[in-house]
């Protein structure tokens, strides 16, 4: 079957710009706290949420770069793009020049965007005309546009799942041999619908995101993007491409079909989507080293999740590592698949799990996983696995494989 | 479809596939159509050549109803009235519910104004009234894959669960999208619907200051595996031959037909490229279905109800008389779209 690489990757979050400040930033778990955001349409009772980092991209170049910082309104791209297009953007121009994509190859290839609000302020338009019309799907043809990619651009809006489905979906057009080259991630920006319809049902942590701990009082939204930049081994190998960071090599969807906002109790389709992700990466749950959960703060999904991993490794998810990455961003909502697989990327390629943000002894005892804490580990095992789930019970579960020399 | 050797079993193989089938083998084959239109009762109601009705909104009559249905938005009643049609034209629904087990059915939703109703109405609210203006059902209502997640939590369906957003092309693109899932073996069957609602917010939202004409209405194909077809013996209407996105609307057609293949039927995009006169990537062609002049814009819905309408001609031969076994359905393509998708239908 053909293999699909991760050849290029590009970030933006809360711990800011670009792969390398996003990996130093998750070897050094810092306390990480959301802001209050300064949206006084968002009469809130808990305004919180990780704003992304500002600062230009890596490699950025004033005299050759027509962007700028996304969060000013010095951006030309500001008053032609919404704030998810632009984070969006950030992480793709990075991905591509991480690939070192040619022109003609960015030209060739395809772009898929997972996003769950897209530029969400242009929903404001009906109160304030001033704004420019923007659906969701513009995210994904920003993207296509400002790269000059041709292949088509695609957008999944499957909530908090999109970008996660995205990613399966960019490896079936790869297999199928319908692309060589998909630019592929998710983005999400503030969005004061999520922020508010959280905050109506308590479902917004005061204190901070803290997944897996036994006082979580739910979820704290942030913003973000991830793109990788996914082509065939055969592509790459006719470009002479040297390294990547690991291989994408199964997905598995599957949906709970049970209610709107929580997870089926049993677990029964989380799992199969993760056992499908397995099969279908034609590996076992004993060579999986590292898992990316879902794992979002509130308390029943932490519950479900961590029962399911039980059952997926058995008594070995004791002690195999898990990496709870929310805990430092938020919850990026629909980048939070293509964010979690750029961690699962990075993990496999620097042979290192990063420390979790401490929790101290506030675990959960029903979520029995091992989240180890203050120093990195050496990752033992050639496959990581990445979840994301969403309302309706949306799933997908991502098998990321260590890279071939 | 790559030429190296495939040795696994990829998730979600019919029952019946021989071992080492590689994905992309399959055939996705339509066994069902629903559609949910003001003046069409069916798919080959879309094939009248005058106007149909549609500038109304969809009755009352025809959506679900019941204490439920009141609490969900008009974009995902009008996507579950689609739905409960076409499965029940599959084959796959009865009075007892699903008929065959829900995780080999997925779910493909294409719409493109979708839920913006609730989710700019929670905005307004926040606003003016801050939380205690906001409803509980308000948060999976907002969610943007609440059409397709109440339609699977509606008939049970556990197989992978898509919302697409893509503009001019959203709803090939969907079509397209499920084949592909078929075609390798993620799933059995998918149920693709194309939805778009008419209310004051969407109609404010895409027309701005020019008053727009939008599509109240849904559409709904059911694509299956052929090996599910030969399974369950029952007869496919038509066959997913082929999908393709590309940057301008000549490069699309001209490689869904291959160069020029003979088009029984033409489904052109609505829109600016609705032109009366064909691409240059079509060559020949006999009837033409324009639903650009029967409907009004219909946005994320289009490209299922043209592959609806395809379907109902290609499955009547009275209709093709001698024309070409072949329906061509084109999207995007326009000066404001970023692409534009062609979906290659043939008889089953």
């Amino acid at each position: 079957m053909t293999e699909v690489l991760i050849t290029g990757a590009g970030a933006v979050s809360c711990l800011g710009v670009g792969v390398e400040a996003m990996w130093r930033a998750l070897c050094a778990a810092p306390d990480s706290r959301p802001q209050r955001v300064g949206d006084p349409g968002a009469r809130v009772r808990v305004p919180l949420f990780h704003l992304a980092g500002t600062g230009p991209p890596p490699g950025f170049d004033p005299d050759r770069d027509t962007e700028t910082d996304p969060d000013t309104d010095a951006d030309p791209d500001a008053h032609v793009y919404g704030r998810a297009s632009r984070l969006a953007l950030t992480a793709a121009r990075e991905a591509v020049a991480d690939a070192g994509l040619t022109s003609e190859e960015t030209a060739r290839s395809t772009v898929v965007v997972g996003t769950g609000g897209g530029n969400t302020e242009r929903t404001r338009r009906p109160l304030d005309p001033a704004l420019p019309y923007a659906p969701s799907y513009t995210v994904a043809s920003a993207v296509a546009t400002a790269l000059g990619a041709t292949g088509g651009a695609a957008s999944a809006a499957n909530a908090c799942a999109a970008s996660g489905y995205g990613l399966g979906m960019a490896l079936d057009m790869i297999r199928a041999g319908e692309a060589e080259v998909v630019v592929a991630g998710g983005a999400e920006a503030y969005a004061r619908v999520t922020l508010g319809c959280f905050d109506r049902m308590g479902a917004v942590d005061p204190h901070a995101c803290r997944p897996f701990h036994r006082d979580r009082q739910g979820t704290v939204f942030g913003e973000g993007a991830a793109v990788l930049v996914l082509e065939s081994a055969r592509h790459a190998r006719r470009r002479g491409v040297r390294r990547h960071y690991a291989k994408l090599a199964g997905a598995g969807w599957s949906c709970d079909a049970h209610h709107l906002t929580a997870p089926e109790p049993g677990g029964e389709e989380i799992q199969r989507a993760m056992a499908e992700a397995l099969a279908d990466a034609g590996t076992s749950a004993e060579s999986v080293g590292c898992v990316v959960p879902h794992g979002t703060g509130t308390r029943l999904n932490d519950v479900v999740e961590s029962r399911v991993l039980g059952a997926v490794f058995g008594e070995r998810v004791a002690r195999l590592p898990v990496f709870s990455l929310k805990a430092l961003l938020g919850h990026t909502a629909g980048a939070a698949g293509a964010l979690g697989a750029l961690t699962a990327a990075l993990v496999l390629d620097r042979g290192t799990v990063p420390p979790n943000v401490a929790l101290g002894d506030g675990q959960d005892p029903d979520c029995r996983l091992s989240l180890p804490q203050h120093t990195p580990l050496r990752l033992t095992g050639r496959h990581a696995l990445v979840n994301a789930f969403a309302f309706g019970g949306n799933n997908v579960s991502l098998v990321l494989e260590e890279a071939t020399p | 479809m790559a030429s190296e050797k495939w040795t696994g079993t990829p998730p979600g193989t019919p029952p019946g596939t021989p071992p080492g089938t590689p994905p992309g083998t399959a055939t996705a084959m339509v066994t069902g159509t629903g559609v949910v239109l003001p003046g069409a009762k069916d798919a080959a109601d879309l094939l009248a050549p005058e106007p149909l009705e549609a500038v109304g909104r969809v009755g009352p009559e025809r959506l679900p109803s019941g204490r439920g249905a009141r609490k969900k938005d008009r974009a995902t009643l009008l996507a579950l009235a689609a739905a409960a049609l076409a499965l029940t034209d599959a084959g796959l629904l009865d009075d007892e519910g699903l008929c065959v087990p829900g995780d080999t059915v997925g779910t493909v939703v294409s719409s493109n104004l979708g839920n913006l109703d609730t989710v700019c109405r929670v905005v307004e609210s926040l606003s003016r009234d801050g939380t205690a203006g906001v409803s509980a059902l308000d948060l999976p209502n907002a969610s943007s894959n609440v059409i397709a997640s109440s339609v699977a939590i509606r008939f049970g369906l556990r197989g992978a669960n898509f919302t697409l957003c893509n503009g001019a092309t959203s709803g090939l693109d969907a079509v397209g999208w499920a084949a592909l899932a078929v075609e390798t073996g993620r799933v059995t069957r998918v149920l693709v619907i194309g939805v778009e609602p008419a209310n004051a917010v969407v109609e404010r939202l895409a027309g701005g200051d020019a008053p727009v004409r939008l599509l109240d209405g849904s559409g709904a194909v059911v694509l299956e595996s052929s090996a599910s077809v030969r399974a369950r013996g029952r007869g496919a209407r038509a066959t997913v031959a082929r999908y393709t996105r590309r940057r301008d609307l000549t490069t699309a057609v001209g490689v869904a037909t291959d160069g020029g293949a003979r088009v029984g039927l033409w489904l052109p995009p609505q829109g600016e490229t609705r032109a009366e006169r064909a691409p240059a990537g079509l060559g020949e062609f006999g009837d033409v279905c324009d639903l650009g002049r029967t409907l009004p814009s219909a946005s994320g819905a289009l490209g299922v109800l043209q592959c609806a309408a395809a379907t109902a001609w290609l499955a009547d031969p009275g209709r093709r008389h001698n024309a070409a076994p072949t329906a061509l359905a084109a999207a995007g393509g326009g000066a404001t779209d970023d692409a534009a998708a062609a979906v290659l239908l043939t008889t089953a």
